[in-house]
C-alpha cells in the first residue's frame, strides 16, 4: 500500500511538471508613464498592451520548440522622468531578467534607457517617443516601431506647401517631441512658410492666450499643434474662441472620436492632420483592431495603443524566430530580421532599429466625420478616416 | 499693438486673479499659523475636481458648485489642520515635507477614483463670448477677475471688521496675548485653515472649466503664487494682492517681447531680483537680523 502510495505521488509529480513544462509563461517588461502630467497618453499605451497580452493568450499563447508560452507583463511606472526610467530599465534587466522591454512614452526617457538595453543585452523597443535622433545613436539594441518626427512630418510638409499655408505658425510642447517636431518641418518647408510664430509651452501648462496674440500679430495662415489630445483639444478651443480663423494642423492625436467629444465639429472642421492610425480607415487590419479595442475598453482606439499593441506581437515573432525566450541577444538579432503585417502596416526595422510604418494625412469634415487625403491613393469620403 | 496690449492685460488680470486667490490663502495659513503649506496647489486642483463633481452630479448649476466646491475644501482644511499641520506647527521643516507628502498622496488618489483623463466642465460662462473691439473673450474670463474682485473686499471686511477677523490678526500677531483676551487660538487656527483652503476650492472651480480639470492644474498657479507672496511680502495681504496680479500682469505682458517659453524665467527673475534687494518683499516688514 505504502509503495502504491508513493508511486501513485511519483506519477502525480511528474504529470504535473509535464503540465508545467507544457505551459511556461514568458514576462515581457514595459515602462510607461502611469502617472504624472502624461498619465493619459500612458493609458492608452498600457491599453494596447494589454490587448495584445490578452489576445495572444486567449488564443492559447504562442509555441515554441514544442512548449506553450503565455505572457504577461512587469510594469514599472517611470512618470516621463529620465532618472526614473533607467532605473527601472535596470532593473527589469537585472532583478526581473525580463527578455526584451516594450515601452516608453517621452523621447528623453527612451534615450536614457538604452544604453541600460545595450549594457545588459536586453532589446528596448519603444512604441510612442517620436524623436528622430534616437534610432540615430548606433545601439543595436535599440528599436522603434512608431514613425519618428521625420517620417510624420514629410507628408505633412508637402500637404502644407501644396496649399500654400504660410506663414505658419507653431504652439509646441517644450520638450522632444515638440521642439524635434518644430526643427523638423522647418528642415522641410521652404523659407516663406517659416515666418510665423514659433511658440513653446511646458506640459501641465493649460493657457496658450499670449500664443494666440503672437500668432495674431504674425498674421499666420495656419497653426500646427505638436501636442497631445487634451492641450490640442484646449488650445483649439481657445483659438477659436479668440477670434482666429487660421487653418488648424495637427498631430495623430487630434484625429479621433475622443478629440470631437472634447470638442465639437464647428471647431474641428476643415483641421487637417498627420496620423499614423486613422481609426476609422477601410483599411482591414485597423478595422479589426479598432474593433477589439472597442469591445474591450469602450471606445474608439488609439495610434498608441495599435502601435504598442503591434510592439508586443514583435516581440512574440522575435522570440518564436530566435528560438529562445530567454536570450536577450539572440532576440535582438531576430528582431532585426522579422517582418510582419501590424495593426498600424507592414512592419520591419532598418538597419538603425526604425520601422517605417505608413502616414496618413486625415482631415475633419463639417459634420464631424474625418476622411484620408494623403497617401492619395487611399484618399476617401467623409466618414473613412 | 494696443489691441495686443489689451489682450494680454485682460489675460493677465484673469490669471493674476487666480494667483491673488492661491496666494491669499498661503498667507493667511503662512501668517496666522506660520505653516508654509506647499500642498495648497493640489487643494486648487480638487475644487476643480470637486465643482465638476457637484455640477455634473448633484446640482446641475455653476454657481452652486462653486460654493459646494468651497465648502467641501474647507471641510478638508479642517481635517488637514487638526490631523497634520496642528501637530507639526511649531517645525517648519516638518510641514514642508508633510506638505510635499500630501502632493503626492493627493495627485495619485485623484487619478485612482478619477483616472488620468482631464476632466471638462463647460457652463453657459464659458461658452459665451464677449467681443471686445476685435478680440474675443469667453465670459468666464471676467467671472474671474469679478469674482476674485469680490471674494477679496469680502475677506478683507472680514478680517477687519468682524470679532473673528479681529481674532485672527490677533492670533497672527500675538498668540499668546490673544489667548489673554480669551481668544482660542486652535479655534483660530482651524476657522483660518478653513478660509484658506475655501479660497483654493473657489479658484480651482473658477479656472477649472475654462481649461481643463486634471490632477497637477494646481502646481504651475501654486509656483505662482508662491513667488507673489514672497514678492508681495511673506504674511501681508495688501502683497499677497499686489504680487498676484503683478505677476499675471507681468507673465502675460512679457510674451509681447520674448518667446512664451521664457515667461516663467521672467517671473522668477523678477522673484530673484525681490530677493536681492528687498528679501521682505514690497509689503513685508524686515525682521531684525534679516538681510
Amino acid at each position: 500500500m505504502g509503495r502504491l502510495r508513493i508511486a501513485a505521488a511519483l506519477a502525480a509529480a511528474l504529470c504535473a511538471q509535464a503540465a508545467h513544462a507544457q505551459d511556461e509563461t514568458v514576462t515581457i517588461g514595459i515602462v510607461t508613464a502611469e502617472t504624472g502630467p502624461l498619465a493619459a497618453p500612458g493609458k492608452f499605451q498600457m491599453n494596447g498592451f494589454n490587448l495584445a497580452v490578452e489576445t495572444i493568450n486567449g488564443a492559447g499563447g504562442f509555441e515554441l520548440d514544442g512548449t506553450t508560452y503565455k505572457l504577461e507583463l512587469q510594469v514599472y511606472d517611470t512618470r516621463c522622468n529620465a532618472a526614473e526610467g533607467a532605473s527601472a530599465m535596470q532593473r527589469l534587466a537585472t532583478v526581473d531578467a525580463v527578455p526584451i522591454v516594450l515601452g516608453e512614452l517621452c523621447s528623453p526617457v527612451a534615450a536614457a534607457e538604452a544604453p541600460i538595453a545595450q549594457d545588459f543585452q536586453v532589446p528596448l523597443i519603444i512604441t510612442v517617443p517620436t524623436a528622430a535622433n534616437l534610432t540615430e545613436e548606433g545601439n543595436p539594441f535599440f528599436f522603434r516601431i512608431n514613425a519618428n518626427n521625420h517620417q510624420l512630418n514629410r507628408a505633412l510638409a508637402e500637404y502644407i506647401q501644396a496649399n500654400e499655408i504660410k506663414p505658419l505658425a507653431f504652439i509646441a510642447w517644450n520638450n522632444d517631441a515638440g521642439r524635434g517636431g518644430v526643427n523638423g518641418m522647418h528642415a522641410l518647408l521652404p523659407d516663406d512658410y517659416k515666418d510665423g510664430y514659433v511658440g513653446y509651452f511646458n506640459v501641465g501648462e493649460v493657457d496658450f492666450s499670449n500664443h494666440i496674440t503672437n500668432i495674431r500679430n504674425a498674421g499666420a495662415k495656419g497653426i500646427m499643434l505638436l501636442m497631445d489630445e487634451e492641450p490640442g483639444a484646449l488650445a483649439i478651443r481657445q483659438i477659436r474662441d479668440a477670434g482666429l480663423d487660421a487653418q488648424l494642423v495637427g498631430t495623430l492625436a487630434m484625429g479621433s472620436n475622443r478629440f470631437l467629444d472634447r470638442l465639437n465639429a464647428t471647431y474641428l472642421n476643415g483641421m487637417v492632420q498627420y496620423n499614423s492610425f486613422p481609426p476609422t480607415a477601410p483599411i482591414e487590419n485597423i478595422k479589426a483592431f479598432n474593433d477589439s479595442y472597442k469591445a474591450k475598453y469602450g471606445e474608439e482606439s488609439h495610434g498608441f495603443a495599435a502601435q504598442s499593441y503591434d510592439a508586443v506581437f514583435a516581440a512574440v515573432e522575435a522570440m518564436k524566430a530566435a528560438g529562445t525566450t530567454t536570450d536577450g541577444s539572440a532576440i535582438r538579432d531576430a528582431l532585426a530580421e522579422i517582418s510582419f503585417d501590424g495593426v498600424i502596416g507592414p512592419i520591419k526595422f532598418d538597419e538603425k532599429g526604425q520601422a517605417a510604418p505608413p502616414v496618413y494625412i486625415t482631415e475633419w469634415c463639417e459634420g464631424g466625420d474625418r476622411k484620408v487625403i494623403f497617401p492619395t491613393e487611399l484618399a476617401s469620403d467623409c466618414g473613412s478616416g | 499693438m494696443a489691441t495686443a496690449i489689451l489682450e494680454q492685460l485682460i489675460n493677465g488680470a484673469m490669471m493674476g486673479s487666480i494667483y491673488v486667490l492661491m496666494a491669499l490663502g498661503m498667507v493667511l495659513i503662512y501668517g496666522v499659523m506660520h505653516v508654509l503649506n506647499f500642498a495648497h496647489g493640489v487643494l486648487f486642483m480638487v475644487g476643480g475636481y470637486m465643482a465638476h463633481l457637484f455640477f455634473f452630479n448633484l446640482t446641475g448649476s455653476y454657481p452652486l458648485a462653486i460654493i459646494c466646491s468651497m465648502i467641501t475644501l474647507a471641510l478638508i482644511g479642517m481635517v488637514l489642520e487638526r490631523l497634520i499641520f496642528r501637530s507639526l506647527r511649531d517645525n517648519l521643516r516638518m510641514q514642508i515635507v508633510a506638505s510635499l507628502g500630501l502632493i503626492l498622496i493627493i495627485q495619485n488618489g485623484v487619478v485612482q477614483l478619477w483616472g488620468p483623463h482631464a476632466l471638462q466642465m463647460r457652463p453657459q460662462t464659458v461658452d459665451s463670448l464677449v467681443k471686445v473691439g476685435q478680440l474675443s473673450f469667453t465670459v468666464q474670463h471676467f467671472v474671474i477677475i469679478g469674482v476674485v474682485t469680490l471674494a477679496v473686499t469680502t475677506l478683507y471686511l472680514f478680517l477687519t471688521r468682524t470679532r473673528l477677523g479681529t481674532a485672527m490678526r490677533a492670533t497672527s500677531q500675538h498668540p499668546e496675548a490673544a489667548v489673554v483676551v480669551g481668544i482660542n487660538p486652535n479655534r483660530v487656527y482651524t476657522i483660518t485653515f478653513m478660509i484658506a483652503c475655501a479660497l483654493a476650492g473657489l479658484g480651482g472651480a473658477l479656472l477649472g472649466p475654462l481649461f481643463l480639470i486634471f490632477p497637477q492644474m494646481g502646481d504651475a498657479p501654486m509656483l505662482k503664487a508662491l513667488s507673489a507672496i514672497i514678492i508681495g511680502g511673506m504674511g501681508s495681504v495688501p502683497g499677497a494682492i499686489v504680487g498676484g496680479l503683478g505677476i499675471g500682469i507681468v507673465e502675460s505682458m512679457s510674451t509681447l517681447v520674448v518667446p512664451t517659453d521664457y515667461r516663467d524665467t521672467i517671473v522668477f527673475g523678477v522673484l530673484i531680483l525681490m530677493l536681492l534687494i528687498r528679501p521682505w518683499g514690497i509689503f513685508g516688514v524686515r525682521v531684525r537680523g534679516e538681510h
